[in-house]
């Protein structure tokens, strides 16, 4: 059987720094995959590399058997494999629902010609992109904040609305970068039932996460990332408690 | 009367230029200071076209407005490349470019003396000969660009170029092509300026490099700073307030050998004072 995502052997260097070094993992589907490991042991760059912003040196990436890797980024997105950014990176002078908007997959006069000549069409086909975009704000919990400018909203929201933006793309297979750093305990509370819904909706969902309680309740998988390098695979009781890993996770002999 | 409609002729010519600066500047954060240099090629070709009786008016702008569209799309290209501030010199140099070819090529736009003698444009056997009759034909221009720009940017487009000027990663990350979007922006703002160039050429009937230089790709900026950035209105009001300016100097009284130098002071000073104190102009947002 095919892996359904499955990264073989990945390089990457920046200069005289190795980000990734022979890096192989692969992620199941319909599971929740948090991929851990200390600063700089290259969790960002493999996020990069899956979605076609970085292209490895040497090493191949799949989903359900497909080659991602040499393709741009739109088309991962269109191969049904989506990404957020730690930074966030939302459109903080379009309201909520405009930043979900702009993700919704396949949308008609999205080039000058349709906008120009068919805008009869433009305006029906967008009424039904605004309802998928207004589902997606729904599922995150944002319906009401939907006409809201980006910079109107608390940091927990502007979380959730990186989400809901991932979900309007279509996307199966989502990579959330640290969905549940810098969030209040209830937002955190909010975040993770929010995954382990999607989950049970049918996504696969790779997640870099920090905290380790976090990662206790939501991983059915961890990857343990070290220096470019997966060093450790397993249930996240397995990581968590191993001495060594906890070691090095924790800024011991490097 | 003729006077009031000459006026409000050439600020609707500006107008589309306006339109053009702000969707490309304003909407997709490509900072062009090379648009002059579409709109002359625009000037040119339909010059040439009308004089050599080549084409009639209508074949000759459309012919004017696609090559404007390949022009502009090779000119912006750099900026898919060289981002921000490095592709204002890339831009500027375009510019010198156009403006050395315009002056020097003697044989095809008649180098510093300009084109006398483009004919008035005809449109199935109407001539639009006079002020008055011109008015009808910038107007027209003027509501199919306005009309072009508003339907852009209620449609998905208009918010995907929205969204490229804020975050290009994240609109890749989001499944849309940037590419693609960046270039179908170059060639709509090809297409106006190349439509205000030729309407510009047979409504003076002399075309001269110096309307096509590096200070009337800034006057463009100027009038989109002013007016305000992204939006109609604010290209509306940017050019008919901007291009009045001289028409007000004219009831000072003060010499004309400076009248042309204290307008460039007038249009950089009001460069600089919005751009510090009201950025989002009169009637836009912030660039």
């Amino acid at each position: 059987m095919t892996p359904y995502l499955e990264a073989t052997g990945i390089n990457k260097s920046f200069g005289g720094l190795q980000a990734l070094r022979d890096c192989s993992f692969t992620v199941e589907q319909g599971r929740i995959t948090c991929l851990v490991g200390p600063n700089g042991a290259g969790k960002t760059t493999i996020f990069n590399v899956v979605t076609g912003f970085f292209r490895p040196d040497s090493g191949s990436v799949a989903f359900r058997g497909r080659k991602l890797d040499g393709l741009r980024p739109q088309a991962i997105v269109a191969a049904g494999v989506a990404r957020s950014f730690q930074n966030l990176r939302l459109f903080d002078d379009l309201t909520a629902l405009d930043n979900v908007l702009v993700a919704v997959a396949r949308q008609f006069a999205e080039e000058p010609l349709g906008a120009i000549f068919r805008p009869l069409r433009a305006a029906r086909e967008q009424r039904r992109a605004t309802e998928r975009a207004l589902e997606a704000l729904e599922h995150v919990g944002l319906a009401a904040q939907a006409r809201e400018a980006v910079r109107n909203l608390s940091y927990g929201e502007r979380k959730l609305l990186t989400v809901a933006r991932l979900l309007a793309t279509g996307a199966e297979l989502l990579l959330l970068d640290e969905p549940a750093s810098g969030l209040s305990a209830g937002a955190l509370d909010a975040i993770m039932t929010l995954l382990r819904r999607l989950q049970s909706e049918g996504k696969t969902l790779l997640v870099v996460e920090h905290n380790t309680r976090v990662v206790q309740k939501i991983a059915d998988q961890v990857l343990f990332l070290h220096q470019g390098h997966l060093m450790a695979q397993g249930s996240p009781a397995e990581i968590i408690n191993d001495p060594q890993l906890a070691e090095i996770y924790f800024g011991g002999a490097i | 009367m003729d006077f009031l409609n000459s006026y409000i002729v050439l600020a609707e010519i500006y107008v589309l230029l306006a339109l053009s600066t702000n969707l490309l500047v304003g909407i997709v954060g490509i900072f062009s200071v090379s648009q002059a240099a579409v709109f002359g090629v625009g000037a040119y070709i339909v010059a040439a076209l009308l004089m050599g009786n080549i084409l009639p008016f209508l074949p000759a702008i459309l012919l004017a407005a696609l090559c404007c569209v390949a022009l502009n799309i090779l000119v912006t290209l750099p900026s898919l490349r060289v981002a921000g501030d490095y592709f204002v010199v890339t831009s500027f140099g375009i510019q010198l470019l156009a403006t050395a070819v315009f002056t020097n090529w003697t044989e095809g736009t008649g180098g510093a003396n300009g084109l006398p003698g483009i004919p008035p444009p005809a449109i199935l056997g109407f001539e639009f000969d006079s002020t008055g009759q011109f008015l009808l034909l910038s107007s027209a221009a003027l509501a199919i660009g306005c009309l072009c720009f508003w339907l852009i940017m209620r449609a998905p487009f208009g918010r995907l170029l929205r969204a490229i000027r804020e975050d290009e990663m994240a609109v890749a990350a989001a499944g849309k092509n940037v590419l693609r979007a960046k270039v179908g922006a170059a060639a709509l703002a090809g297409a106006l300026a190349g439509i205000a160039g030729g309407v510009y050429g047979t409504f003076l009937s002399f075309i001269d490099p110096s309307s096509f230089d590096l200070d009337a790709s800034i006057l463009m900026l100027t009038m989109v700073v002013v007016g305000g950035a992204r939006t109609l209105t604010g290209s509306i009001i940017g050019p008919f307030l901007l291009l009045a300016l001289p028409q007000l100097l004219t009831l000072v009284e003060i010499p004309s050998t400076i009248a042309a130098a204290m307008r460039q002071l007038i249009y950089g000073l009001l460069l600089i004072a919005f751009m510090l104190f009201r950025p989002q102009g009169l009637a836009g947002e912030r660039l």
